[in-house]
């Protein structure tokens, strides 16, 4: 599913490596919690693995394609179809309703829009999503921004499931709930990541869930930066 | 692209007071520049038009515009006078169909005072070929019994609140008008000895003539009988009624208008005045002057430009901070597009989509605005500064201006949303605000 070619990445041309990474394979389905102390490069990562990030050397593949071969529009393109994203916050477009937030990727992506056409069209994929994840009809229609934040982090799980992508990413997703909502929000993403059957790659500090996902890594354990090329 | 309207058009609507300042903004800039070149062109035509129908100016030679402004505008002052016999002989060449004579010197209350025939309420026209026009009264009789009578222009009678048979009374000399202004009634009216009565008040012309209080050349034959070289004759005076016991046929006159019975032949009768042996005389084309005059005055008319400029970039500016200052909204949500599978191409259709329906609305917006702007005040200008806006096509600068302010609005609108984009993809996937 992840293959990650031993790789190099710096913010700037000069400066130093923020990642510097072995070689990693993620299976299909796994659930892998990414976790390390602040400014370690994780959100550093979701950006290479979701392609929107170019690494100075070494490969990122996805589905066995490299990001690196891809052209600009066509990165766009596979990841809309491949990939759904959750962060920490915001995620919604504020004025438009819980629905239309949650089919919006199936208006960027042809193959998400035609997977959910088995089960009765997006709208109707959309409605089952909120429904499972405890989000009841009557939020459905109203605007994104009237929802508390733990019923928006909610929708944008929803909104990443949709079309069943092969690899969630999470950015966090968590970090704005309180702490009692934590634990129901992550039984809700697993459950819905292993039922989607998509790989799901979860930053976090919260380590009390850790042992809920397949895999644990310690990106500052992964980190290579200061072996010498 | 069919979805992505939905979402601009929600998005524009999600920011919809943001966004009309911005198109406020921009109208108000279109709405000025617009008014101020259609005020240009409009001033620049009535301007044109403030004589017609005459075909020649002809006064005691000096520079074209120092006799045009003298004549037509009443304005400075002309080196020498011609002399009647001179009116006479042009009268009757057989080109000419009409002349009237003109004298300049007087004025009252700051108006000018013009001496002249009957026949130039006849004869002279303004803008396309319009007669003056009576509002009340008659032409004075131009003979002995009606020798104190005065017809007055529209603003004449406005400004001092004059109607028909009020008394006046002529200053000598062209005051400053302000300077007599300020000391309206306070009696520099070296004529006072002799009064005229108004027998007739001229419609609006929005022309010079407007300001102007007409007499008969015996009139101000008549006033100066007792003067000599510029000041009163001492122990001297001679009686109103006395005064038509005298020969009041004057010698000599400020200048002449003329009229052909063709155009054709203008130019013949300029070399006969010019020409002329007997005395030095000069034959103007009113159009022509005007066109140097106004060449003179082009100086104001561009300034006038330059400040239509300065507004227009001072406007697209505080658009620009706008939109900059609604920067971070956007970009968050050109984020969260992006994370959801937006590429490039349906971000920038989006920010274009945007840039182009409010720039559009703002352009439009001020047109409407300046069209019914004008349309109101259109009583007022002719009455008050005489300026004649016409309600036709806009002209192809104006549009130039339109899209002059539609292509800065784009820009000023689409400068920012590049960047919010640039920044979108340099975030990666979170924005970092």
């Amino acid at each position: 599913m992840i293959d990650i070619e031993p790789l190099r990445f710096a913010w700037t041309r000069a400066g130093a490596d923020t990642l510097a990474l072995g070689r990693l394979h993620v299976p299909p389905g796994q659930t892998v919690f990414l976790h390390g102390p602040s400014g370690c490069g994780k959100s550093t990562l979701l950006g290479l693995l979701a392609g929107v990030l170019s690494p100075q050397s070494g490969r990122v593949s996805l589905l066995g394609q490299d990001w690196a071969a891809l052209k600009p529009g066509q990165r766009d393109a596979f990841r809309a179809d491949h990939v759904g994203v959750i962060f920490q916050q915001f995620n919604l477009l504020p004025y438009l309703s819980v629905l239309d937030n949650v089919t919006l990727p199936c208006r960027f992506s042809p193959l998400r829009r035609s997977r959910c056409q088995s089960a009765g069209g997006a709208e109707a994929v959309a409605q089952s999503w909120l429904g499972r994840m405890g989000l009841s009809e009557g939020l459905w229609t109203r605007r994104a921004d009237a929802l508390s934040v733990g019923q928006q982090q909610r929708v944008a799980a929803a909104r990443a499931l949709i079309g069943q992508p092969e690899l969630i990413l999470a950015d966090e997703p968590t970090s704005a709930l309180d702490a009692a909502l934590r634990q129901g929000f992550m039984d809700l993403l697993l459950q819905a990541a292993r039922d989607a059957g998509s790989t799901l790659v979860c930053v976090s500090h919260d380590e009390q869930q850790a042992l809920r996902f397949d895999v644990q890594w310690s990106l500052p354990a992964l980190q290579q930066a200061e072996v010498p090329a | 692209m069919n979805s992505l309207l939905g979402i601009a058009r929600r998005s524009a609507w999600n920011r919809r007071s943001t966004l009309a300042w911005v198109v406020v903004s921009l109208a108000l800039a279109t709405a000025l520049l617009w008014t101020l070149e259609r005020l240009r062109h409009d001033i620049r035509h009535s301007f044109s038009q403030s004589v017609s129908g005459v075909d020649l100016i002809v006064g005691a030679r000096s520079s074209p515009v120092q006799l045009m402004l003298f004549s037509v505008f009443h304005i400075g002052s002309v080196p020498q006078s011609m002399s009647m016999d001179s009116v006479q002989q042009l009268s009757q060449h057989r080109s000419v169909s009409w002349v009237v004579p003109l004298s300049l010197g007087d004025s009252h209350r700051g108006f000018p005072v013009l001496g002249t025939t009957p026949a130039y309420f006849q004869h002279f026209a303004y803008g396309d070929k319009q007669p003056l026009v009576l509002q009340q009264g008659a032409v004075f009789a131009g003979n002995l019994d009606g020798l104190y009578e005065a017809v007055i222009g529209a603003e004449v009678a406005h400004k001092m609140g004059y109607g028909l048979g009020q008394r006046i009374t002529l200053g000598h000399g062209m005051h400053d008008h302000d300077h007599s202004h300020d000391h309206e009634g306070a009696g520099i009216d070296e004529h006072a000895d002799k009064p005229f009565k108004v027998v007739g008040i001229l419609a609006p012309t929005g022309t010079p003539v407007d300001r102007t209080v007409h007499v008969s050349l015996q009139a101000l034959q008549a006033l100066h009988l007792d003067w000599v070289a510029g000041t009163p004759m001492p122990g001297g005076q001679i009686p109103a009624d006395q005064a038509r016991k005298f020969n009041l046929e004057p010698e000599e006159v400020t200048a002449a208008l003329v009229g052909l019975k063709s155009r054709a032949a203008v130019f013949n009768v300029q070399r006969f005045v010019n020409q002329y042996e007997a005395e030095a005389l000069m034959g103007v084309m009113p159009g022509v002057a005007l066109g140097e005059l106004w060449s003179v005055l082009g100086v104001g008319e561009n300034a006038l430009l330059a400040v239509s400029a300065l507004v227009a970039l001072v406007s697209v500016v505080s658009l620009m901070a706008v939109v900059l200052a609604g920067l971070n909204e956007r970009r968050r949500e050109l984020a969260v597009l992006r994370a959801v599978g937006a590429g490039p191409r349906h971000v920038l259709g989006l920010l274009t989509l945007e840039g182009v329906w409010v720039t559009c609305a703002g352009v439009v917006l001020g047109v409407l605005l300046a069209q019914a702007g004008m349309a109101l005040a259109t009583p007022w200008l002719q009455q008050s500064l005489g300026i004649r806006l016409q309600m036709a096509m806009p002209f192809p600068t104006q549009l130039a201006w339109a899209g002059a302010v539609f292509l800065a609005g784009l820009l000023a609108s689409l400068g920012p949303a590049w960047r919010a984009y640039r920044l979108s993809l340099a975030d990666g996937l979170s924005p970092r605000v």
